[in-house]
């Protein structure tokens, strides 16, 4: 599961966490994708208290060696309003009780209680014809990969589109997002457009939603960010090739519905059609089963697209790189790092240079994300040995890009003028508990940290202590 | 009383440092916060990308590449 989308619900405040906790859909989705495995362990044995549970009582779950992994579940289930803190008058004593709106919902939804119709209502049979699974599949992948060309294509200085127009909408968010910049009137991708073309369907689809969410929030159309979030977690739990209704959507889903359309994650036969069929890319939303590329390696290929959409890319160990396929787009993605030399109807070939990765490098794609896009698309004949892709190549790659990088930079917050040594062990041990430390000075009581927000919390209580 | 300071952590090689605290000092001390050891260094962060063109250019500068010519040699 994509880890921005838990970022993003990180941020949000408490009142919104309220009202998406209100759908039962909202709060399984969360709960199956979101959380770590030992958040989940803690929400499931806390689900049917009656009571609150004692911080000491909670404490005795786990072996203090796993100290760190507890602090850390407990956080994300703070930081997402799932789990409350309440301190006792009496004893002092810290309790824990899950948030009443949450586990209503999950109750409800583990039970299949309760008239909430969030799971989304199937149309009533009528005796159109349905569309096919195969159909909804070629439409996805087809809007998918025309944003994804639309991109790269630019880029790289290809004409034309692979499918249709991606529409003005979708431009705009590319562009706002960042993922593309225009550049003398020519569009251009970005550093996080690299990024996110080479990230595989599924978190390239959540880091879209991510940026549209903010996109609607700044426009300011009275669309509400827990309706458009809800209804994103409501189509991860519907079934592939089913109509659902239209009817029972708020206006802000309706105007949703459009725009949803263009990406390719919902297929409305017309523009105003009272069913809609979600695709393989929103099924796939909040679950661990990959979007269209990957479900098509496991030979349910889509004729057509079958041999470009597992491996074709042969790495050999004089760095000559051959790849199998016709797609414009995986071409565009090649010749990012790749000097290219010739095309064929049905293969490519050329080869990694040093300058070609240096100029990938500069614009923004790391060493391990090539290889990680060579690994995934090795030919099948590559995937015989392992590793797949000759290591004096990885190597290499990687070295290459050192070259260019020489120096390592971490965005963070420098701790310092600690009043006493106990105070600065203090923190430091916590911040390394943590894994937020980078760098620390003893003899100066100085330490930098990439995190702040779970060491402020530690800095205030030694700040009241000391008053 | 404890204090936070933003900033970037840039972790480089002796020599790289050196260069680094060189172009510092050409502009006034715009780019560094603080040097903080042999291979540490703690820059402002608006500032981080336009110090790292300063060094790529200045290596151009300095550091001819014996390899480049006969790379693009071989190629062709």
């Amino acid at each position: 599961m994509s880890s921005q989308a838990l970022e993003y619900l990180e941020q949000l405040p408490l009142q919104t966490h309220k009202k998406l906790y209100e759908q039962p859909s909202t709060v399984l989705a969360i709960f199956r994708c979101m959380l770590p495995h030992l958040a989940k362990s803690i929400v499931m044995a806390m689900l049917y208290m009656p009571m609150p549970l004692s911080s000491s009582d909670l404490d005795a779950w786990f072996r203090p060696s796993a100290s760190k992994l507890q602090k850390d579940s407990l956080y994300i289930l703070e930081k997402l309003h799932i789990l409350e803190l309440k301190q006792r008058d009496t004893s002092r004593q810290i309790e824990y009780s899950l948030a009443p709106g949450f586990s209503k919902s999950l109750r409800q939804a583990l039970e299949g209680s309760g008239t909430h119709r969030s799971f989304g209502v199937p149309a009533p049979q009528t005796g159109e014809r349905k569309v096919t699974i195969q159909e909804l599949d070629d439409y996805a992948q087809g809007q998918w990969e025309s944003l994804l060309f639309y991109m790269v294509g630019g880029t790289v200085g290809f004409q034309g589109s692979v499918g249709g127009d991606i529409g003005q909408g979708t431009k705009t968010l590319l562009e706002g997002g960042g993922f593309v910049a225009k550049n003398h009137g020519k569009i251009g991708i970005t550093r996080t457009g690299f990024m996110f073309v080479l990230q595989d369907t599924n978190a390239q689809v959540w880091s879209l939603l991510i940026e549209y969410l903010k996109y609607v929030d700044n426009l300011g159309l009275g669309m509400s960010e827990t309706d458009v979030l809800s209804f994103l977690f409501m189509l991860g739990s519907l079934e592939l090739g089913q109509d659902y209704s239209t009817a029972t959507l708020s206006p802000t889903q309706t105007i949703m519905l459009d725009d949803l359309t263009a990406f390719g994650i919902v297929y409305m036969s017309h523009k105003n059609a009272k069913t809609f069929y979600p695709t393989r890319l929103a099924t796939t939303l909040t679950s661990d089963s990959g979007a269209l590329s990957t479900t098509n390696s496991n030979d349910v290929a889509a004729p057509g697209t079958g041999a470009t959409q597992k491996g074709f890319i042969i790495v050999e160990t004089n760095y000559r790189l051959y790849a199998y396929t016709s797609s414009l787009l995986q071409i565009a993605v090649l010749s990012l790092f790749t000097k290219l030399t010739t095309r064929f109807p049905n293969l490519v070939s050329g080869k990694l240079t040093r300058a070609s990765i240096a100029r990938a490098v500069q614009t923004g794609i790391s060493s391990s994300q090539i290889i990680s896009y060579l690994d995934a698309h090795a030919h099948p004949q590559m995937q015989k040995s392992i590793p797949f892709i000759p290591p004096t190549v990885t190597d290499q790659i990687r070295l290459w890009e050192l070259e260019g990088e020489r120096v390592e930079t971490t965005n963070g917050y420098m701790i310092k003028e600690f009043s006493s040594e106990k105070e600065y062990r203090e923190i430091v041990k916590y911040a390394d508990d943590l894994g937020v430390l980078v760098w620390k000075d003893d003899s100066e009581k100085k330490l930098f940290v990439d995190r702040i927000d779970q060491l402020q919390e530690v800095l205030k209580r030694q700040a009241n202590k000391r008053r | 009383m404890v204090k936070a300071v933003r900033g970037v952590m840039v972790k480089c090689d002796a020599s790289i440092k050196a260069m680094l605290i060189d172009i510092d000092n050409k502009n006034h001390n715009d780019f560094i916060i603080e040097d903080l050891d042999e291979e540490h260094l703690l820059v402002k962060e608006g500032k981080i990308m336009a110090l790292k063109n300063r060094l790529a250019q200045m290596m151009k500068e300095r550091l001819k590449d014996p390899t480049e010519e006969i790379e693009s040699g071989k190629e062709n």
